[in-house]
């Protein structure tokens, strides 16, 4: 009968439109016409808070900045903060949480990397989009894993590879001592300053590897001092760092100059401070990656907007350090344009090569490569002023610069 | 030269190992008048550290009143933990045998460290890794090739000074010669007259002024965070090296405690300088456990 044929052409019909709008039913998660909910954490009390406070209001900023103009594709950026205090446990629910409570798009956050490391496997087991805010631990996006993204402005081979570089090209030493702990960090920074030194042909007169909670850096310090090296290079976290800056000033050996890695001096005035000693600081230097250093109008630029979001808050050092895996997030949404999806996130994320102006280098991905910047440059502190010393060191993804 | 690489780490070990001491000290007193091992040591030098900054930076007080502030406050709360959780503890009756209801009071002080650490924390300031200013600062000393620091020559003559009234209070005062008198046989010191609570309070309050006074000497050669007490463990090897019930003992223990880790530091890795003081720990208690001063203690049954 003509009116069976019609039901049945109807239902197919139905059945098709269906089967062709799938594909939008089943949008990834946190995603809809005219939002992108994005999961944003970080420390935000506890004894870490000053890593991540800063740093996760700055990457709210830039949000909010790409939403006011206009959003992205048409879509607005909504997010659900929490707090990870930066310790693995709390890592772990709040990604869970954010996941599958808050069903966000794609997760963007964590400042202590040996904490996020914690989440790892759940957040690429569930295949949600992650990028790293500050964290910049080597073992976190070496070897890399598909959908996490880091190291938005250096590892440690980043910062080891900047200051081995320096050292070499300017201090033109011929015998370096090094001191790092003897962890994962450490151990990627000395294999890379070892290897930049040794393809220079400068000797490795000392290599002293101590504990992250060393109260007591006198046996380090002697060995390197009886060493005679022409330059220390340290790859120390804050506490450690402040002992051998003092134990160095207190043995006289500031004609040797001290290069720290960033980690050790998050806050320049706070270490100088706990060091005490004005004549231990009149040969440091320390490795960075950001441009505020170098030019005030950059910094002035990013503190007054940081000023506009937060009138009540003056931006810490470490604010800059949550912008540049915020503005490589904003860059991969556009670029993966209004039919976004999880799959083509990671895609665009892949594909980015672009240098904010705040970095000393540019960001870059790869189908192979979750760390994002290479590049990094040497500051002289006397503890009152930071200079920018010549020279931009480009580590190149494998043993050198 | 090795020599004086040796020797430089001698004399940085004497040093610390002195702050290692007064911790000693502070836990010899109060195992010995009330049998309890105080695991809040450690804590009780951080927190003693924590006053004296604020004494010095925010009250700008003197060095030497920073001092006297610093003892008062933390004599206040040695006295009132003893006073208040431990004598209700101490009331209860957990079971028949005497030596098994001494572990509620360790708990007690295991406890009182987690509290202290919490407290501390919540404060704001404590946030930042803080420093206190040097006892004494000024271009370094020079002993032929072994560079010492005013502020190390300061923490030496302080231990040499409460070395020097702790025997004299135990040796010649009347509340000295009572605490002894409690730790050696409380039952027949409060038979005597002795106020035995008293003496424990006392014991608990001197104790942990002598942590503060630690806490002061450590501070500005250690930075300052709520997780400083964790060298109690260190202060324990000194306590088991020179024997538990032995003040001499506590000092001994601490100077080749600090430099026996120099040593290893240099000779062995720095790596193994945190094991150091666990194995001399095992080494004295399987050979001498009694420790270098102690005395093997008999129970007549």
């Amino acid at each position: 009968m003509d009116w069976l044929k019609g039901v049945k052409a109807s239902l197919i019909g139905a059945a098709a439109a269906l089967a062709i709008a799938s594909p939008g039913v089943a949008a990834d998660p946190g995603l809809t016409d005219t939002e992108i909910t994005i999961g944003l954490f970080g420390p935000l009390s506890g004894p870490l808070v000053g890593f991540g406070l800063d740093p996760v209001n700055a990457a709210r900023m830039w949000y909010q900045e790409a939403n006011k103009k206009g959003g992205i594709h048409g879509r607005k950026i909504k997010l659900v903060i929490e707090d990870d205090k930066c310790t693995a446990n709390d890592v772990v629910t709040v990604v869970k949480k954010l996941v599958t409570v808050d069903n966000v798009f794609m997760l963007h956050g964590g400042s202590c990397t040996a904490a996020l490391t914690a989440a790892q496997e759940y957040i690429n087991r569930e295949k949600v989009p992650y990028s790293m805010l500050n964290a910049a631990g080597d073992n976190a996006v070496i070897p890399p894993l598909k959908y996490t993204f880091g190291a938005f402005h250096g590892t440690q081979r980043v910062y080891a590879a900047a200051l081995a570089g320096y050292a070499i090209k300017e201090l033109k030493v011929k015998r370096a001592a090094i001191i790092v702990h003897d962890d994962d960090y450490g151990n990627a920074n000395l294999a890379t300053t070892r290897a930049i030194l040794e393809a220079a042909k400068v000797e490795v007169v000392a290599a002293e590897r101590i504990p992250a909670n060393i109260t007591d850096v006198t046996a380090p310090l002697l060995k390197i001092r009886a060493a005679r090296p022409d330059v220390i290079l340290s790859g120390a976290y804050p506490a450690p760092a402040v002992l051998i800056a003092q134990k160095y000033g207190e043995y006289g050996m500031t004609s040797i100059p001290l290069m720290q890695a960033v980690q050790g001096i998050p806050t320049p005035a706070v270490f100088a401070r706990n060091v005490g000693n004005p004549a231990a600081l009149t040969n440091f230097y320390h490795g960075w990656s950001f441009t505020d250093v170098g030019d005030e109008a950059i910094k002035k630029k990013y503190a007054d907007i940081y000023k506009s979001h937060y009138p009540d808050r003056e931006a810490g050092p470490f604010m800059i350090t949550g912008l540049p895996s915020a503005m490589a997030v904003v860059e991969a949404l556009e670029k993966a344009g209004r039919n976004l999806t999880r799959e083509s996130f990671v895609a665009a994320m892949e594909s980015l090569d672009f240098k904010p102006e705040i970095l000393a280098g540019p960001l870059q991905f790869g189908k192979d490569r979750r760390d994002g910047m290479r590049s990094g440059f040497v500051v002289k502190y006397d503890g009152k002023t930071q200079k920018m010393m010549p020279g931009v060191y480009t580590w190149n993804g494998k043993d050198g610069l | 030269m090795m020599s004086d690489l040796l020797l430089q780490a001698a004399a940085s070990g004497v040093v610390t190992g002195c702050v290692y001491a007064l911790v000693a000290l502070s836990l010899v007193i109060v195992y010995k008048s009330t049998d309890v091992v105080n695991f809040a040591g450690g804590e009780l030098l951080m927190l003693g550290g924590y006053i004296g900054l604020l004494a010095l930076v925010y009250f700008e007080l003197s060095y030497p009143l920073m001092f006297v502030v610093v003892i008062v406050a933390m004599y206040a709360v040695g006295a009132l933990f003893e006073r208040i959780p431990l004598t209700t503890v101490r009331g209860q009756r957990y079971s028949k045998n005497a030596e098994a209801d001494l572990v509620p009071l360790v708990v007690a002080t295991i406890g009182l460290g987690y509290l202290l650490k919490g407290a501390v924390r919540v404060v704001p300031y404590t946030e930042e890794v803080r420093r206190l200013p040097p006892l004494l600062e000024g271009a370094p000393i020079f002993i032929g090739d072994v560079i010492l620091l005013k502020q190390d020559i300061a923490i030496i003559a302080v231990t040499v000074v409460v070395m020097i009234a702790l025997t004299g209070f135990f040796g010649w005062t009347r509340t000295g010669k009572a605490l002894r008198a409690t730790s050696q046989n409380p039952r027949a010191a409060a038979l005597i007259g002795i106020p035995v609570k008293s003496m424990r309070m006392i014991a608990w309050g001197l104790a942990a002024g002598l942590a503060g006074i630690a806490g002061i000497l450590l501070s500005p050669k250690l930075l300052m965070t709520p997780d400083m007490g964790n060298v109690v463990m260190l202060a324990f090897a000194a306590a088991i090296i020179g024997g538990f019930s032995s003040l001499v003992g506590c000092v001994v223990g601490g100077i080749i405690l600090g430099v026996l880790q120099n040593f290893v530091g240099i000779l062995i890795s720095p790596q193994a300088m945190a094991v150091t003081p666990f194995v001399v720990i095992m080494l004295i208690l399987v050979l001498r456990p009694q420790g270098l001063f102690g005395e093997l203690a008999f129970k007549k049954v």
